[in-house]
């Protein structure tokens, strides 16, 4: 059971003052389809950056573009990874100043249910949670030049042709840019102070989110590896330190697509003198990273999950009294899962 | 008259390995971040104060500052951080999306209540419908990835390698520079180069002129010329006896 190996950094119930407990979470995320990640509106260019290419010699030197994978872009799909099981498993509350159920973004969280007590909520007068879920912005290994390709988008008429009846022209073309499928983006996300449980949800959230960025039924599509797990009292380095020092290791010149295993065995080098940095008291090995995997899949399991859910939500009903408490709701909306929405 | 509570001074830079983003100031849908890192946040962020993770009741409403730092005040300082080049920021527009299969943008809210489309269309307010009291969409101008800060820590904590700025809790890269003693200087009249907290300001202190910064908590002052005793780190000259909270009115 690697998931004790962790037991000194896991908190063994929610608190509400931290303490010094991280785990971080490093993360491989490969597009898997045409992806598409932009800051702006539609026509505009894929997010992207101008960055040092790696930490050493000539690539510290040596300038590129890479893409951005924005921490935004990573929670919001993550999140609602988990509230869709929540809402499934009734597990989301109404939120007590207006009867609605909980929902993302829209004034109305529950503050009671497990997404609001661990990637954070903020409401106008009741009161506002900190995210214990912290993201960073992902870059992609190479540069964006090698790895966004261009499409032209014609707009054809109902009859199947570029002229309608008329024989006017379609005017409705347009070049849209891409992000390729097979292309890596290494990413770091920090865990603090969560339990054993709030770990599993985190994790399965992220192994199990598929699909990021602008979404159609064609485009978007993303699996998540986890490549490794520590465990310390400080916070380990960045994404883009991270990708750098991957670069390095990988060396040569580099083209789309990346051999995935090489990647993931430069990135594991990578992050192998990370166990020897201060503050830093555990490194899950790669049975135990295993086992972790396999621990969670099991929680999240058709036979296990409703249990398990059940479980990590009833976890907070002590936290969620003193809530009502204080602020002396009346009895009406209080601590009553709903049901599911259509 | 003037003891030095700290007998050393970190300098430290602070790199932002991500966009950092504080709300400073609102105009109209554009919220802006300063080319400054405000010393009570930077002392939130190195975790010297602890801040529960749910706020509640009066917390909401009003930050905790005099209670949090003066505790701490006898121990630790730093100095509100400034930019070492000429800074860069960068705009990104924002907005809250659902995770409903329906929503609309309605009064400043994302709407998810289909039924009630009926009653907001007869020019009813259904409670789904009423404005939001916190933005959902909009600009923000925030410190661009790449900028450097430089400020001074006074006392002995342990700083760690990185800390998390702002409300995006920002990654930023801390490195120590050098550390030197601190040094007093008697009365006198005196120019400062760093960026001052005004509330941290000792009360006797005579300020002859000064550049404001006005952001929250706390207004940021520069090119301070003052009357009094001051400490010398290095090359840099400040006020002395500064620390947290010194005018004695810091709450709002
Ligand atoms: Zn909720």
């Amino acid at each position: 059971m690697s998931i004790q190996k962790l037991s000194s950094v896991l908190a063994t119930t929610y608190e509400n003052f931290p303490k010094g407990r991280f785990i971080t979470l490093v993360v491989l995320r490969t597009t898997h389809s045409e992806t598409i990640f932009r800051t702006e509106g539609s026509g505009e260019p894929m997010c992207s950056e101008f960055v040092q290419a790696g930490l050493e010699g000539e690539n510290q030197k040596t300038i590129i573009q890479r893409l951005v994978m924005t921490k935004r872009k990573q929670i919001a799909p993550e999140r609602r990874y988990g509230r869709e099981h929540l809402r499934a498993h009734e597990l989301l509350y109404t939120n007590s100043k207006d009867g609605s159920l909980c929902s993302l973004n829209t004034n109305s969280p529950c503050e009671m249910c497990v997404d609001c007590f661990l990637y954070g909520f903020a409401a106008g007068g009741g009161g506002a949670q900190k995210s214990r879920i912290w993201t960073e912005d992902a870059f992609s290994i190479l540069p964006a030049s090698d790895v966004v390709g261009d499409r032209t988008i014609n707009a054809i008429y109902e009859n199947g042709t570029m002229r309608d009846e008329k024989s006017n022209a379609s005017t409705a073309l347009n070049t849209s840019e891409y992000i390729k499928p097979g292309v890596h983006f290494l990413d770091v996300v920090t865990l603090k102070d969560v339990t054993a449980d709030e770990l599993r949800y985190v994790v399965g959230n992220i192994l199990f989110t598929s699909r990021y960025g602008a979404v159609s039924s064609r485009v978007g599509r993303m699996e998540n590896q986890i490549l490794g797990v520590f465990g310390s009292i400080t916070e380990l380095p960045s994404s883009l330190e991270l990708v750098q020092a991957t670069y390095d290791v990988l060396g040569k010149p580099l083209e789309h697509p990346l051999n995935s295993n090489q990647l993931i065995t430069a990135s594991q080098q990578a992050i192998a003198n990370w166990r020897n940095r201060r503050g830093v008291s555990v490194h899950l090995s790669e049975a135990e990273l295993v086992n972790l995997i396999a621990d969670v899949e099991t929680h999240w399991s058709e036979a296990e999950r409703d249990s398990f859910l059940k479980r990590l939500s009833q976890s907070y009903e002590s936290f969620r009294q003193v809530a009502a408490e204080k602020k002396k709701t009346k009895s009406k909306g209080k601590n009553t899962p709903v049901e599911v929405e259509s | 008259m003037s003891t030095i509570p700290f007998q050393q001074a970190k300098l430290i830079e602070l790199y932002c390995l991500e966009p950092v983003f504080f709300a400073s100031r609102e105009l109209s849908d554009t919220y802006y971040t300063e080319g400054v890192i405000g010393n009570y946040a930077l002392t939130y962020a190195l975790g010297l104060v602890n801040s529960p993770y749910r706020l509640q009741g009066q917390a909401t409403g009003r930050p905790t500052y005099k209670e949090d730092l003066q505790p701490i005040a006898r121990d630790f300082y730093i100095l509100p951080a400034s930019p070492l080049d000429k800074i860069a920021f960068r705009f990104e527009r924002f907005n809250a999306l659902s995770d409903a299969y329906w929503y609309s943008m309605t009064n400043n809210r994302v709407a998810t209540a289909r039924e009630d489309l009926p009653l907001q269309r007869q020019g009813k307010k259904p409670n789904s419908f009423r404005p939001s009291n916190f933005p959902q969409t909009g600009k923000l101008r925030m410190i661009e990835r790449g900028n450097r800060f430089q400020t001074l820590v006074f006392g002995n904590s342990q700083l760690p390698d990185y800390i998390r700025l702002g409300k995006f809790m920002s990654k930023v890269k801390v490195n120590i520079l050098n550390e030197s003693s601190v040094n007093l200087l008697p009365e006198g009249e005196y120019q400062s180069q760093h960026y001052l907290n005004a509330t941290d300001l000792p009360q006797q202190l005579e300020t002859l002129a000064f550049d404001l910064i006005s952001i929250p908590p706390a207004p940021i002052i520069k090119n301070l010329r003052f009357r009094g005793c001051a400490w010398q780190i290095d090359e840099t000259i400040i006020p002395a006896d500064l620390h947290f909270c010194g005018r004695g009115s810091s709450n709002e």
